[in-house]
């Protein structure tokens, strides 16, 4: 067999990925096994049925009627009825319930003469998804039972159902979610995190594989073969790299899309189109990060420190208008970002291509990125020096 | 009693001896103080703005009633929604929206303020882009009380047209509605996240610190005089050395995450400071003895990096602190009590942020007790039937993976 060329170094690159378990387990059984992990672990779509207590202090015929609203509320599970304020917010500081409902003493007596009682809910913010849904159902529950009561009374001094009705909510502002109404949070999720696990095992896995060779000196070895040509060495070293990172990525898209059933809204075409530009423009940065540092392990350290931090600085939940500018402009670095915009553009929305054509122009240029750094890394790979 | 001198003798020999290692090795340094002192900051930062702030919103006003125009001043007035402008009919907000000028549309429909005056129900549909929740949850709430406002105040001007007098006995409000938020008070997004991540940043650091380490050794063990020939400490006063170690290097870390971190963001800090510290220490104890156990797979310093720092990403959400954890499927909520994490993340976030105290979190920390107890037990087999022969073959051990897989 030929021991130069292009092909050489491919089936080289392949055997070394074939040899040793830790490709496996980084190629294969940590993104699939998070794939699995993350939509499996949302498949409700929503943490329906919330822990909650309610707190009775009236004991009367209205505040029971209330509880019991409550307690029919699909959103959440009443599992106990405690008698005082303490009781409850001891119980949630233990963990066993999100959030209370307050039913003040001497609610029925007050109500019935006029004296605005106060009805009062306490959710445990700390956990955001759970509060918000407790949030909603027991301001639902409040507002049922206020719309009862305001209905008996007026009916009492002799308005007629029909007239009441309006009256109860005269103005009614309805807040839709565009393509996901059941606020599914896989959907939410999931779109945007995988991408970014894949990303962040992409960065590692190029620059741990390119790093080996500057560590045990055999880069040499390397750029010989590729005939003293970097950029042949690294594009025959990294090919195989690039194909089973593009199976994985369509996989990924079946995964989501198909398998899972996320909306796709758009043109299959430009996703997938996305995915596979997608896997070049994190190599494209992996192959960056390494040239700015041809060192194994400064280069595995940023490349986990960009990729970690991309779950939060690409913006899948906090969105970049609200962070500070100076923090903000960052999400643009991230090819992850581009991804996430261009899903939901071309899957989520369904928008024309032409509203997403920068965010392709933007993967471009990462594939372009590592071209500045090609002399300085191929330097590097004909003297390794191995620093701890 | 002479035996005694000489375990004492074998943990003090491992101790300095993982000293040197550890301050020598930048890749542990980098985990064991750089991590945990500026990863949170950074973090912090991206969230410190809490909540999301006027939304940005186009108005199609197919009324153009005072009453419309009312509601749209009562939205743009909102701190959750911020109206960029009007546009003349869907279409036009929707080239607005899918060029990414507005993340919200509302419509105002045909009759809006006529409805109102003749005293039926008045509706308005806000269509929000759901890319991100937070956006929609804000308008939620924004949109919520407006409806609210404006129908109370239009119940007090119609009541006496439904029955005579009737504003004699009410206004129309017979009752207040009040939500409290505990813990995170201002339902702040960083308030929410970071408890939780500042946990987690700290198990990470220590499993990887220690998995490095590991490796480290396995690479080079004649460096640090591991070889067949010397005698060397036992295992069980190797890792309590190299434990104590790590925990002396980790004590300005740890305080810095659960306290200075708190104080410098402004988030929640209900809880004790040293009663947090005492819950911490098993979880502390677990992660090193999960480190010791991944020391058995990582055969050289930097593969740590490879296999473990995804798992970040897994912890976090088997931690339940965004998907809860009531609401798992049996085998992760089973997979997520094995994670050291998931405990001491649940007790700190109660004890820091809804100022629960140590007793009130037994059952927390009674499992980082049994977890820390299970990894230390799992990390001295690894230690003793995987990673110490290996270092006992000495650079032997580590030479057959680079001739042949390399």
């Amino acid at each position: 067999m030929k021991t130069t060329g292009f092909k050489a170094i491919f089936v080289r690159s392949v055997l070394q990925i074939v040899r040793r378990p830790i490709y496996w387990v980084a190629f294969f059984f940590l993104p699939l096994f998070i794939f699995l992990m993350m939509s499996s672990l949302m498949s409700e779509g929503l943490p329906f049925q919330v822990p909650a207590a309610i707190v009775d202090k009236d004991g009367s015929t209205v505040s029971r009627e209330v509880s019991q609203t409550l307690a029919g509320m699909q959103l959440v599970d009443v599992r106990k009825t405690c008698n005082s304020f303490t009781e409850a917010r001891h119980d949630m500081q233990k963990g066993d319930i999100f959030g209370y409902f307050l039913i003040p003493e001497n609610f029925q007596q007050d109500l019935l003469s006029g004296r605005k009682p106060e009805i009062t809910f306490y959710t445990n913010m700390t956990y955001f998804v759970p509060a918000t849904m407790l949030l909603k159902t027991f301001q639902a529950t409040a507002l049922y039972t206020k719309a009862g009561i305001t209905m008996n009374v007026l009916e009492a001094v002799g308005a007629t159902p029909d007239q009441v009705t309006p009256l109860l909510l005269p103005v009614n502002i309805e807040a839709r979610a565009i393509h996901n109404p059941g606020l599914n949070y896989a959907i939410y999720l999931c779109n945007s995190f995988v991408p970014c696990v894949l990303q962040l095992m992409i960065f590692l896995v190029t620059c741990f594989s390119l790093g080996q060779e500057i560590k045990y000196g055999t880069s040499v070895k390397l750029i010989r073969m590729a005939g003293g040509s970097t950029i042949k060495a690294l594009a025959a070293k990294l090919m195989p790299q690039t194909i089973i990172w593009m199976v994985i990525a369509i996989f990924m898209e079946a995964w989501l899309f198909k398998i899972n059933g996320y909306p796709v809204y758009g043109s299959w075409f430009w996703l997938t189109l996305s995915e596979l530009m997608f896997v070049l423009a994190c190599q494209g940065m992996a192959l960056f990060f390494f040239g700015l540092f041809p060192n194994l392990r400064l280069s595995l350290s940023i490349s986990a420190l960009t990729g970690i931090l991309s779950f939060s600085i690409a913006a899948f939940s906090f969105p970049v208008e609200s962070m500070y500018p100076a923090v903000g402009i960052f999400s643009w670095i991230v090819p992850t970002r581009y991804n996430f915009l261009i899903y939901i553009d071309q899957a989520l929305n369904g928008i024309d291509i032409y509203y997403s054509r920068i965010w392709f122009v933007a993967y471009i240029v990462f594939m372009l990125l590592p071209l500045l750094l090609v002399r300085r890394i191929g330097k590097c790979m004909e003297k390794p020096v191995y620093a701890p | 009693m002479k035996k005694n001198i000489s375990l004492f003798r074998q943990l003090f020999d491992v101790y300095c001896r993982e000293f040197r290692l550890v301050v020598h090795d930048q890749g542990i340094i980098l985990f064991f103080l750089f991590l945990p002192l500026a990863y949170p900051v950074i973090y912090s930062l991206i969230y410190n703005p809490e909540v999301v702030r006027d939304v940005r919103m186009v108005v199609v006003d197919h009324d153009r009633t005072s009453r419309s125009r009312e509601l749209v001043r009562n939205i743009d007035a909102t701190q959750n929604a911020w109206v960029i402008g009007y546009a003349a009919e869907m279409g036009e907000a929707r080239r607005a929206m899918d060029s990414h000028k507005c993340y919200a549309i509302m419509e105002i429909p045909e009759g809006f303020g006529q409805k109102i005056g003749r005293g039926e129900q008045a509706n308005a549909v806000i269509y929000v882009e759901s890319s991100l929740l937070l956006r929609y949850r804000g308008l939620l709430m924004g949109s919520n009380a407006v409806a609210q406002a404006m129908g109370a105040e239009i119940r007090s001007e119609k009541i006496d047209l439904v029955a005579p007098l009737a504003s004699t006995i009410t206004d129309g409000n017979l009752m207040d509605i009040d939500n409290v938020a505990m813990g995170n008070i201002e339902s702040g997004f960083d308030s929410f996240i970071m408890p939780g991540v500042l946990i987690l940043i700290l198990h990470q650091c220590i499993v990887l610190a220690v998995g490095m380490a590991g490796g480290a050794k396995r690479e080079r063990p004649e460096l640090i005089g591991y070889n067949g020939v010397n005698a060397m400490p036992s295992v069980a006063m190797t890792m309590l050395g190299q434990m104590l170690c790590y925990i002396t290097i980790l004590i300005v870390p740890v305080f810095f995450l659960i306290h200075y971190v708190p104080l410098i963001f402004a988030f929640p800090m209900a809880g004790s400071v040293w009663q947090i510290f005492t819950f911490l220490v098993p979880m502390v104890l677990a992660c090193m003895g999960l480190g010791f156990c991944v020391q058995g797979i990582v055969w050289e310093r930097e593969s740590v990096f490879v296999i473990w720092v995804v798992t970040s990403v897994m912890f976090l959400f088997l931690s339940g602190l965004t998907w809860p954890r009531y609401a798992m499927p049996p085998v992760w909520m089973a997979i997520s009590d094995c994670i050291p994490a998931t405990w001491g993340l649940e007790g700190f976030i109660r004890m820091n942020t809804n100022g629960a105290s140590l007793s009130q979190v037994s059952g927390d920390y009674l499992h980082l007790w049994i977890l820390a107890g299970v990894y230390l037990t799992l990390g001295y087999c690894v230690q003793r039937w995987v990673v110490r022969p290996s270092l006992n073959k000495g650079y032997d051990s580590y030479g057959f993976v680079r001739v042949r897989e390399i």
